[in-house]
């Protein structure tokens, strides 16, 4: 009777992203607000009306403040999106809408299920950053093409820390107050102390050591190599490395989230 | 379907009961057993057994399901019912015993049972966001089918479950048994060999249960095995060949609603109904009326139940008696009844 029904394979993967595109079809006015009006605030606010400041007072950077301080905000954007997509709408599809639990009584396995849904993730965030790229162009805050890479690294950098972030959303049972505690104490502080506005060399010791531990001083540190060229091999293989590391482990923590919380 | 009638939802269970019994297996049903080497037992669980730390929650269960029937696990509320389902689903492990569905291992081949199988849960997962087009169209992406075998599909599904004109409405304003006819008809999606339904009417309203019914009903005629988990005797009375009686994660009775009935219970119950506090008395004074040793007396909190062969000559004698109820009926008996008998407890607790 069922022969119209596939045999399970890899590809039910982009039957989730295609899911959530549709679903992200009633939310695309949200969804296009934060990926335009962010860039623009911070471009201009900051890039542009304190880089002014910055630039008039002795910029010892060695480029523009926007070409030093761009590829950071649009690495940092990624993150805190990719985040913040990973924690209530993952913890939704487990509690309030139980999306997942349906889906787990088809061919789709949990694992497949968690890749799907950081697929989704991933694809939000490059075409964001694809967005922020246009717009620091625009206002003349790209030097060289090699920025382009900033893309990619920041879709990694994001995705190294949402995949944790998916672990804990489909771990927790409460009403997700966690998450309060994991964007204020975790993903602003990383925002400020990430080599965001200012070099980490001018941090106070336990700062830069703060800064080394978060996977968006790697993926800034990346991203500005991108933009500005300072940054040598080596460290761009250790950075890589490290974002890697997180994501990885951070990938099997979900799957493996995923498949206890939908197999109960 | 055009040897059996169309079963409305005016018929009474006697007549329903009865059908039951002499539904021959649609061509349909007959067509798949010939081209595909399926075993007969589309479902075979021996020493069935899940536990979550201390708690048992079934408890060494053996359950056989041939093609074709529709099968019930009958119970109150924590009998391990659902802990079964989840299992049958392939969705939650075993933890001991073994389970062969549709002749393959959940373990090693959960994707491909679950492929073939339709999935009513007892808590709707709809997508309250999308329309109701759009559910059924995700769902089946899920099982890899195409945009082209989905359209007429869908249409066919709309139809089956009447919601053709709620169509491209969003889901979250429709009605409990609106979207409990989708969560049906996105089960079928896929032609499921097997339609698992959890609880399939629990909190739906007298009209809606029986417009729910009357579908399930049309879909074991056209030779769908259905296994549905319910804790409505009526539910399982009209819709199941065959049924288990679960209690504390064990099978405590096995047959069709009829055999049961007649196993555990006698043909007739008279209800009386006393002033409050008197029921127990009352009785006891009714008890040495009763003659026949199959025969006996139940006291419920606000009633007493007497399980006789002829309910109205009981009522009579107990008039005689001095016994003056303030309400009595005569009906007769039911798998409440049976369960009652069985377990010393009502369903609905």
């Amino acid at each position: 009777m069922s022969a119209v029904a596939a045999p399970p394979s890899r590809s039910h993967l982009w039957q989730v992203v295609e899911y959530q595109l549709y679903v992200g079809r009633r939310i695309w006015r949200s969804m296009f607000i934060v990926g335009v009006f962010t860039p623009l605030a911070y471009v201009l606010s900051l890039g542009i009306g304190l880089g002014t400041v910055v630039n008039n007072h002795g910029n010892s950077l060695g480029v523009p403040y926007l070409v030093y301080v761009a590829p950071a905000f649009l690495t940092a954007a990624a993150l805190q999106i990719a985040a913040a997509d990973s924690a209530y709408p993952i913890m939704a599809g487990f509690k309030w809408i139980r999306t997942f639990h349906g889906m787990a009584a088809t061919p789709l396995t949990p694992a497949q299920i968690c890749d799907g849904q950081l697929m989704w993730v991933a694809l939000r965030i490059f075409a964001n950053s694809l967005v922020y790229l246009a717009i620091m162009a625009a206002f003349g805050g790209t030097e060289r093409w090699w920025v382009v890479l900033c893309v990619p690294i920041a879709t990694l950098t994001a995705m190294a820390f949402a995949a944790p972030v998916a672990a804990i959303a489909a771990t927790m049972e409460n009403e997700g107050n966690g998450f309060n505690m994991l964007f204020r104490f975790v993903v602003t502080p990383m925002f400020l102390f990430s080599g965001t506005f200012y070099p980490v060399s001018e941090l106070p010791e336990w700062g830069r050591w703060l800064a080394y531990i978060s996977p968006l001083w790697h993926g800034t540190e990346l991203a500005r190599g991108s933009a500005i060229g300072h940054i040598g091999g080596t460290a761009v293989l250790g950075h890589l490395a490290y974002l890697l590391l997180w994501f990885v482990v951070g990938l099997g923590l979900a799957r493996w989230r995923f498949g206890v919380r939908l197999s109960k | 379907m055009g040897c059996v009638p169309v079963v409305g939802v005016k018929r009474s269970r006697t007549q329903l009961l009865a059908w039951s019994n002499v539904v021959a297996p649609s061509p349909r049903a007959v067509a798949d057993v010939t081209s595909r080497p399926a075993p007969d037992l589309l479902i075979e669980a021996r020493g069935l057994t899940k536990t979550f730390g201390d708690f048992t929650a079934v408890d060494g269960i053996d359950v056989a399901v041939p093609r074709g029937e529709a099968f019930g696990f009958l119970g109150p509320n924590g009998a391990g019912k659902s802990s079964t389902m989840r299992m049958i689903a392939c969705v939650a492990p075993i933890t001991s015993g073994s389970l062969r569905i549709l002749g393959m291992d959940p373990v090693s081949q959960g994707p491909q049972i679950r492929a073939r199988l339709g999935v009513v849960p007892q808590q709707d997962t709809l997508d309250l966001e999308l329309t109701v087009r759009e559910n059924l169209y995700i769902y089946g992406r899920y099982f890899g089918m195409s945009r082209a075998a989905l359209r007429p599909k869908i249409d066919d599904l709309l139809d089956f479950a009447q919601l053709t004109e709620r169509a491209d409405a969003k889901v979250e304003p429709l009605s409990g048994g609106m979207k409990r006819r989708l969560t049906i008809a996105r089960s079928l999606i896929n032609d499921p060999d097997i339609l698992l339904l959890d609880e399939p009417t629990t909190g739906l309203d007298p009209q809606a249960r029986h417009v729910l019914w009357d579908r399930l009903y049309r879909l074991k005629q056209q030779g769908v095995t259905l296994v549905l988990t319910t804790h409505y005797m009526d539910e399982a009375e009209q819709l199941c060949d065959r049924l288990v009686v679960m209690d504390g994660g064990r099978i405590v009775a096995e047959g069709s609603p009829q055999q049961l009935i007649a196993a555990h219970s006698t043909r007739e119950v008279a209800e009386l109904r006393f002033a409050p506090g008197e029921n127990a008395a009352a009785a006891e004074r009714i008890g040495d009326l009763l003659d026949d040793a199959r025969e006996r007396a139940e006291v419920l909190p606000d009633r007493v139940l007497l399980y006789v062969t002829d309910g109205e000559q009981a009522l009579a004698r107990a008039h005689e008696a001095g016994l003056s109820p303030i309400s009595s009926l005569v009906r007769r008996s039911t798998l409440e009844d049976v369960f009652l008998r069985l377990t010393g407890r009502s369903l609905i607790d």
